[in-house]
């Protein structure tokens, strides 16, 4: 049996080790209702097995274990408040229990910690998401005017298996992410007030930025959040549209700057990139409708209609060029020729018409001449290569000449002789 | 001055004709390129009069030329391969590049390529011929018997001769259409396994293949061709020629070998040879992308017959189909055994007619049906493999319902 005095002995030092634990921030101080970062950090203190939301909630458990949250320690309450110790529902839902989120209460709860510069600083995240948010139409509309068509964070990222954007699993990754857009966008009845039109992700999977990215599988290529933002999302006004496609086109923009387009009274011509290349179902302009490209802008038969025509001519010319030249190369593969030399001349033919398409955007036609002919000196020596080949192949069929002269003299020679032999003696019988 | 050079040709000229009727030693002697005391110690002169005075039976025709052509085309790629070996380098690295020096860059190199290529594929077509009068003629009963277990044995040398050296241009029609024969071999049951693991070396055709099919194709094969083609003619001459259904033998002497045959060999020699040339030199194969593994062509641009029947047999039949039509021509080596009487006529034998008519007829139907297919290799596990690996796995939003619900009451 324990006696008085060292009962109270025990139960000071318990004391003063909860009070020295305390000090060294052990145990989470929950200030203004928001776990410490290093609470966030550790796992929670409620275990799996005291933790009273599962009893009931036991079909999210599964959800919420696959998420990032779950990995660094936020638990349920964390975000839906109330008591996660206790077993009884009324207790549990008590207190500052929010239940489910409302669009706006979302916004509140995730800013509480994805909006704190002193809690994402440790992963590596932003914290100005909210601050972006604000700023785009989703924002605008939301937190604004309280639309709650507009969607809210979790409406984009799972709120109970939130994954990193760079899971393939998330809806935020790049081949996921124009389907979680389009799950509104693409809603007409839902975009119509608005004035939105739908069918922008179709077209972009479509589109050159479609292509290298679904089937090319070049995460490089933008998708809607490339140009739109993410969290800021806003379509570019027409001013902007040049500087959104020049973030990838570096070259294509600076050609575009120094060109007539870029240079137009207001710093960019109208419509931009847009102009000739529309925008969610960015396509090239095929070289032989640059000219009729042109004309839907600028009148038939003026300056600036003829200069397009001119652009498409030394485009199309250039185009032509390389085509020969890569049959020429082939040709002489085929014939068995050794092809360094020539594949590095049109790898050099390739990279210069990948420069003429940049230049082109200058619309400078005695630059383009310039490097057209460097293409046309590429395509040149290699044909001129493949002639001389097919000139040898020919040859080779000159061989033949001898070759049947003697055939068909020894087969004349032992068929008269046979033949001869055959009339000398004709008792000797030749079946067959 | 002229007239007396004239003068000296013509009496060369008469006094070879006068020794070449003698014989051909005394030619040699008279040129002084056969020394006396050999010959005489050496029974040559009389090996070879004993040889000029053979006959042939007079049922010896122009149909009976097919072994002959298959073995002149046999010595046509033995040349033309002893002198591509000068050159071939049976490496990963080398194979491609010596071809391309072969073709451009040797004197007559392409001719030597393209002749060997040729010959190897009208050496099948006259051996099938071959083959084929022997079998109508009921030539394989016997006592020739050993003749047609040979004759079939060096078929089968032949094709292998042609499986080993379809890989070395190494290639991408040559690499991908041996990956795609190799995958069919290893489907094939009990001995497939281990037969593609050996040949192979490699879990797929790579460098040690190579080195394989080179020593096979280069060192193996040539002996055991040699081994077997010394057989054949051994016991050819030996039963000598079969007769015709029906011939009586009357005495009478026959068709003697010089000149008359030997008039006929120079004869078929000539338009065989000036055959082979014309389609070397006015069909050369083309030569496709170096051989790599990480890309499967468009398309299998096939070069041997055997590579078009094989492809038409797999188009249209399957593996299984391949397989069978390759158990049909081995069956073919038991034909002796099942049918020995020489009595009843091959009409009358409705089995034996039928495995000889689907051989040599499905061989024909197949060839053809090769021909007309583009191929691509959709048959190979490789390229269903990339494909598969190369398939992006979700191109849709994660559907959210889909995360699984436990069942109601279940306490996680």
């Amino acid at each position: 049996m324990i006696r008085p005095p060292i009962q109270i002995g025990l139960g000071l030092f318990c004391l003063l080790a909860s009070g020295l634990a305390m000090e060294a921030g052990a145990v989470p101080i929950v200030a203004d209702g928001r776990p410490e970062a290093r609470a966030v950090q550790q796992a929670d203190d409620a275990s799996q097995e005291t933790y009273g939301c599962l009893l009931c909630h036991a079909d999210k458990r599964r959800a919420y274990q696959m998420g990032v949250h779950s990995e660094r320690g936020v638990r349920c309450h964390d975000c839906h408040g109330g008591d996660p110790a206790a077993f009884e529902t009324a207790q549990a839902h008590s207190g500052d229990f929010r239940g489910r989120l409302t669009k706006l209460e979302t916004v509140e709860v995730c800013s509480s910690c994805h909006g704190d510069p002193d809690q994402m600083r440790q992963y590596g995240l932003p914290a100005d998401e909210i601050a972006e948010l604000r700023t785009s139409r989703h924002g605008q509309l939301l937190l604004d005017e309280g639309n709650l068509d507009a969607p809210t964070c979790s409406d984009c990222h799972d709120p109970h298996t939130t994954l990193r954007p760079d899971d393939a699993r998330s809806g935020v990754y790049p081949t996921n992410i124009s389907a979680t857009c389009a799950r509104c966008h693409d809603d007409k009845d839902l975009m119509a007030p608005y004035g939105i039109p739908t069918g922008q992700v179709e077209a972009h999977r479509h589109s050159a930025h479609g292509v290298a990215l679904y089937e090319r599988e070049n995460f490089a290529a933008p998708t809607c959040v490339g140009c739109h933002g993410s969290h800021a999302a806003l379509p570019p006004n027409v001013n902007e549209i040049s500087n959104v496609c020049g973030r990838c086109h570096v070259n294509v923009r600076k050609a575009f700057d120094l060109g007539p387009h870029g240079r137009v009274e207001g710093g960019k011509a109208p419509l931009g990139c847009t102009g000739c290349h529309s925008n969610h179902s960015t396509e090239r302009v095929q070289t032989d409708r640059i000219a009729q490209t042109c004309e839907g802008c600028h009148r038939a038969g003026s300056a600036e209609a003829t200069l397009g025509a001119e652009v498409e001519q030394v485009m199309i010319r250039a185009e032509t060029e390389i085509a020969r030249a890569e049959e020429a190369l082939s040709e002489l593969v085929r014939a068995g020729h050794e092809t360094s030399d020539e594949r590095f001349r049109f790898r050099g033919a390739v990279t210069d018409f990948g420069r003429l398409e940049k230049i082109q955007h200058t619309l400078d036609l005695e630059q383009m001449t310039d490097i057209e002919r460097l293409i046309a000196s590429a395509s040149l020596d290699i044909r001129g290569k493949a002639e001389v080949s097919a000139e040898e192949r020919w040859e080779h069929k000159l061989f033949l000449l001898p070759v049947w002269f003697f055939a068909l003299g020894i087969i004349f020679l032992a068929g008269s002789r046979l033949r001869q032999m055959r009339s000398r003696a004709p008792d000797a019988t030749e079946a067959g | 001055m002229l007239k007396r050079a004239r003068a000296w040709l013509v009496q060369v000229g008469d006094d070879l004709k006068e020794s070449t009727d003698a014989s051909l030693l005394s030619a040699l002697r008279f040129l002084g390129l056969l020394y006396g005391p050999i010959d005489r110690r050496l029974p040559i002169d009389e090996a070879y009069r004993k040889a000029r005075a053979r006959r042939l039976p007079p049922y010896v025709g122009w149909r009976h030329s097919f072994g002959g052509i298959s073995y002149l085309l046999f010595m046509v790629l033995v040349v033309t391969g002893v002198l591509l070996a000068f050159y071939y380098r049976p490496s990963v690295d080398e194979a491609y590049a010596s071809l391309q020096y072969i073709t451009t860059e040797v004197p007559f190199g392409w001719l030597l390529r393209d002749l060997h290529l040729w010959a190897a594929n009208l050496i099948v077509l006259a051996i099938m011929a071959h083959m084929a009068r022997v079998f109508f003629t009921g030539a394989y009963r016997p006592p020739r018997e050993t003749s047609w277990f040979v004759g079939v044995l060096l078929l089968f040398v032949v094709l292998a001769f042609g499986g080993t050296g379809y890989l070395l241009p190494w290639d991408q029609w040559a690499y991908w259409t041996s990956t795609e024969v190799m995958d069919v071999i290893r489907r094939t049951p009990v001995v497939g396994g281990p037969l593609s693991g050996m040949l192979t070396g490699d879990l797929f055709v790579s460098g040690a293949t190579l080195s394989r099919y080179f020593a096979l194709h280069a060192i193996i094969l040539p002996w055991a061709a040699f081994g077997l083609l010394v057989l054949h003619f051994v016991v050819v001459r030996k039963h000598g020629t079969a007769p015709p259904k029906g011939y009586v033998d009357d005495g009478r002497a026959g068709v003697p070998f010089y000149p008359n045959q030997l008039l006929r060999i120079v004869l078929v020699s000539a338009l065989v040879l000036a055959v082979t040339i014309s389609l070397a030199a006015l069909f050369p194969r083309p030569m496709g992308d170096p051989a790599t593994p990480f890309e499967v062509p468009d398309r299998l641009v096939s070069s041997w017959i055997v590579v078009d029947v094989s492809l038409g047999l797999l188009r249209t039949l399957g593996v299984w189909g391949f397989v069978g039509f390759s158990a049909l021509g081995l069956l073919l080596i038991i034909l002796p055994l099942v049918d020995r009487d020489d009595a009843k006529p091959l009409r009358r034998k409705p089995l034996v007619l039928g495995v000889g008519l689907l051989f040599f007829l499905g061989f024909v139907a197949f060839w053809a049906v090769g021909r007309q297919l583009d191929s691509v290799p959709p048959s190979t596990q490789v390229e269903r493999r990339i494909i598969e690996e190369r398939a992006i796995p979700n191109l849709e939003a994660p559907d959210r319902d889909a995360v699984p619900e436990p069942e109601a009451g279940q306490v996680p």
